[in-house]
């Protein structure tokens, strides 16, 4: 452990602090990386001599209900979720060890304090003490080892969790040794490779805390869990409704749990009938709103809250498809495209342009680079120049509303270029059959806390999800090395050189980074829209 | 009589068996079970997980043995884990996982309608629950849907081309030529929106106390129906379904009422209302009798749009969401189930025309 003696902080987090003062930094990403290295976050608050950010639990009144629109889909094993829905239901008694807040931070939850050696390689974990589960077992190390044990099992159909703990498993299953349970209320994690993403991978809403004796694909049947609320009733496409919990003691009593009934609804996926359901009062918050609706929403008396994110729409290539193999197809298609554009007719302007790389300025390790070049007249000289002026080009896209009108605005732009280009659009059901396959197609990635995640999910050689088929023995390299900095500047070198790789080899069209609206009732307390999409509810409150 | 019961019931297995042989066979294409073993395993997952989530779950099978298994007539598939647990068609659906517990053959013959993938549960009770639900609408629906497609229709018909007629038939032309998801956004935004339409002018003269007239939605209702949750969907259909049965009794009613006893009748010297009521109407019921019975199977199949449209889970959004998500077994049984329904709903017209007239014998 390295750690300044005088106060227990990690080395790296007063360079931070030094770097955010002088403004090399922003506050955010100080924040996300003095709490990741296992600074709590009102000392991380303190290095910048700010006070912490107080919650409004002072006006949260205790009891009252709560309808929220959300989607409820068929449940299955944690582990295995793939949309934060399912996770969302269940966060009531299925608690994280780690959570990502809304302002950057990593926050503890059912770890007391975590802490890095200095290259990231061990973790030690601490657990939270007086922590019981609903059946009234302790929560203890054991506990612990156990959910990363089964995150590590890539055995498991649709386990993406193994992915992400990566440095911690050996063919498929958790490497012997990875994990050594202390004493009852530590955990010290052995990593094959520095990887300064582990901690924050645990805040991935499939990294939901289950007990021991759960198996099968049913977290709803046999709820046991730490947190405060239990489930009355779970149908799918229809709704849910959670209550508070009368007979467990949750360990944050006072701090949440203000509300008597949660009741999610699934209103289908058309807008409109939001509308409707929430003009006959009854849903007081939605999962997520988009486009046009926000105004409609906030006209009718719900304002919006607002996330800034790293979500953004990946227009790739494939690079084992021709004519997509040929590099100078790929940066020839992206000079073709002006992101601005494309923020403005696909996405209403809500969002911050991007430039074709999968970085976002609000991930810690952002290097900025020079804007991409736009030449539609130069990219139809290139496409000519590799014999393929007569060639149709062809996008898809799944038939979401902002998601077609980007990529709409993506080929007219190729079109105007002098290029010829159709757009295919699928429905939802037969996109993702082939989504991996597709020559030129987009696909919506999700935020990430940090930069290095989204490229060592989707563009590292041979990954799962590397829909681009993008292999470079030099960006693998870089970005194993990245995942072992924890100094700031030196992590931003390598990344500026794998954002230029990115860029360089024409990987996808990148074109914005866009935030993300729900819409509440004015008297909701707490309930801001996530980065992530989480509906924590057992913050909410009515006031 | 016994007969002709047993020749529609034997149409009905024909029928049944056909109907679900082609759903079953579009639904078993590899693309769609690929879609299946996505929505269930994980949208993001690759092709060998793909095929190793078909291959233990019995998909893997030729189409035929499979229908067989759906139907009771092979064995149901089974599949051993590493630690000795055994899985299959027929464990899963007895709910145990002991070798041998579990018997041979579990199909609809002995019983099994088997488990919705969407759902999660018994296709009985999804269908079950739906059904009820739908059951409330269509109750609704008829409620006020014939009485006034009657009155309309003979109040129309009575006088062959006067004002009332004109009138009357206009509007019923214009109801049953207007679409469900036309007529359905036009009152919600004309009755359901509390920025446009009639709710806003209601609220600011003090009428009503909440922001809407009606609610836009009839998710409500499946708890608790209420005029005010429930008027627009039952609306949006009836008033589709009115007109064109409207049209039917004003047809069948103009007809009668040119017969020669009905010209007898006011030559007697008996007053026009009793000719209406008493010589003409149960005559002209017949025609409006047979469309109304069809009406019931259109009902049952035709709401998917306003069942979607207010978000109310009944029988045609479950078909809605069944189709949307490649639900093998929930998808058969809603076809068995419309099968059902047009067929017995026949039977009781075809009883019921001899009660209506005399003339007419079942053989």
């Amino acid at each position: 452990m390295t750690k300044d003696s005088s106060n227990g902080l990690h080395q790296g987090v007063r360079g931070y602090a030094r770097e955010c003062k002088d403004g090399k930094l922003s506050r955010r990403e100080f924040l996300t990386r003095a709490t990741a290295l296992g600074v709590a976050a009102p000392a991380a608050y303190g290095l910048l001599g700010l006070a912490a950010p107080q919650a409004t639990a002072q006006t949260a009144q205790m009891g009252g209900s709560m309808r929220i629109q959300m989607a409820i889909k068929a449940q299955r094993d944690p582990r295995t979720w793939d949309w934060s829905e399912l996770s969302n239901v269940c966060r009531g008694w299925l608690e994280y060890l780690v959570s990502y807040e809304r302002d950057g931070t990593v926050q503890p939850v059912l770890l007391e304090s975590w802490e890095a050696n200095a290259d990231a390689t061990a973790y030690t974990l601490k657990i939270r003490p007086g922590v019981t589960w609903n059946n009234g077992d302790p929560f203890t190390a054991s506990d612990v080892a156990h959910n990363i044990e089964r995150w590590c099992d890539a055995s498991v159909e649709g386990n993406s969790m193994a992915g992400r703990m990566s440095a911690l498993s050996e063919d498929g299953k958790l490497r012997d040794g990875a994990v050594e349970v202390v004493d009852d209320l530590t955990v010290q994690l052995n990593l094959s490779r520095p990887d300064i993403a582990i901690i924050v991978n645990m805040t991935d809403y499939p990294a939901a805390v289950v007990h021991p004796s759960f198996t099968g694909d049913d977290p709803i049947a046999e709820p046991i869990g730490t947190g405060p609320y239990r489930p009355v009733s779970y149908d799918t496409g229809i709704g849910a409704v959670i209550e508070r919990n009368p007979d467990h003691t949750w360990w944050n009593e006072g701090n949440g749990a203000y509300l008597d009934r949660v009741e999610f609804i699934d209103l289908g996926t058309d807008p409109a009938a939001w509308i409707a359901a929430a003009e006959g009062g009854e849903i007081d918050l939605t999962y997520q709103t988009t486009g046009d609706f926000i105004d409609i929403f906030e006209a009718i008396g719900m304002p919006s809250s607002q996330a800034i994110t790293a979500n953004t729409l990946a227009v790739r290539f494939n690079q084992e498809s021709a004519p997509y193999d040929n590099v100078n197809v790929r940066r020839a298609l992206q000079m073709a495209v002006n992101n601005a554009l494309v923020l403005e007719l696909g996405y209403n302007e809500l969002g911050v342009v991007a430039e074709n790389h999968h970085v976002c300025p609000i991930h810690p390790e952002y290097a900025e680079l020079p804007a991409p070049t736009v030449d539609p007249a130069r990219a139809a000289e290139m496409i000519a120049e590799a014999g393929l002026a007569d060639h149709e080009f062809e996008l898809i896209s799944i038939d979401d509303t902002w998601q077609a009108a980007s990529c709409d605005s993506v080929a007219a732009q190729i079109r105007g270029a002098g290029i010829n280009i159709k757009r295919t659009i699928l429905p939802g059901a037969t996109f993702w059959n082939d989504w991996l396959n597709y020559p030129f197609s987009s696909t919506e990635w999700a935020h990430r806390p940090l930069g290095v995640q989204v490229l060592d999910l989707a563009y590292r050689s041979g990954v799962a999800w590397n829909e681009s088929a993008f292999s470079d023995s030099e960006f693998d390299t870089l970005l194993d090395q990245a995942s072992g900095i924890t100094n700031a500047d030196e992590r931003r070198d390598v990344m500026k050189r794998l954002q230029e790789i990115m860029q360089e080899e024409g990987v996808a069209i990148i074109p914005f980074w866009r935030s993300i609206y729900r819409n509440l009732r004015p008297n909701i307390l707490n309930a801001e829209m996530h980065p992530s999409f989480e509906i924590r509810y057992q913050h909410y409150a009515l006031s | 009589m016994l007969f002709f019961l047993a020749r529609r019931i034997g149409v009905m297995l024909v029928t049944a068996f056909c109907l679900t042989f082609v759903v079953f066979y579009l639904t078993n294409i590899p693309a769609k079970l690929e879609t299946l073993a996505k929505t269930q395993a994980g949208s993001r997952i690759s092709d060998a997980e793909v095929a190793s989530w078909l291959d233990r779950n019995g998909y893997n099978q030729p189409m035929l043995v499979r229908y067989g298994e759906w139907l009771g007539v092979a064995r149901g598939w089974t599949h051993a884990a590493d630690d000795g647990a055994q899985s299959g068609r027929c464990y899963i659906l007895s709910g145990t996982t002991e070798p041998g517990a579990a018997p041979a053959r579990c199909g609809l013959i002995q019983g099994y309608w088997g488990n919705s993938t969407r759902f999660r549960a018994p296709v009985s009770e999804v269908i079950g629950a739906r059904l009820g639900a739908t059951g409330m609408l269509m109750l609704w629906v008829l409620i006020v849907m014939v009485p006034m497609a009657l009155v309309v229709g003979v109040l129309a018909g009575m006088r062959e081309g006067s004002r009332t007629d004109r009138t009357l038939s206009t509007f019923a032309i214009a109801s049953t030529a207007t679409p469900e998801y036309v007529s359905g956004v036009v009152f919600i935004a004309l009755l359901a929106s509390s920025t446009v339409g009639l709710s806003p002018l209601l609220v600011s003269w003090g009428w009503i106390e909440g922001p809407v007239l009606f609610q836009g939605n009839a998710r409500s209702a499946l708890d608790n129906i209420t005029f005010w949750n429930f008027a627009l969907p039952v609306m949006t259909v009836a008033l589709y379904g009115m007109g064109y049965v409207a049209r039917i009794t004003r047809a069948s009613m103009t007809e009668v009422m040119t017969q020669q006893y009905v010209r007898t009748a006011r030559l007697k010297g008996v007053s026009f209302p009793n000719i209406v009521l008493r010589h003409a109407l149960r005559n002209a019921l017949i025609a409006p009798f047979t469309v109304i019975m069809l009406q019931i199977p259109w009902l049952l199949n035709g709401v998917v749009i306003v069942e979607v449209l207010f978000s109310y889970p009944g029988f045609g959004w479950t078909l809605f969401e069944a189709a949307a998500n490649n639900d093998i077994e929930l998808l058969l049984a809603a076809s068995v189930v419309a099968v059902l329904v047009v067929l017995i709903t026949q039977l009781i017209s075809d009883i019921g025309y001899v009660y209506l007239n005399p003339r007419i014998r079942v053989t």
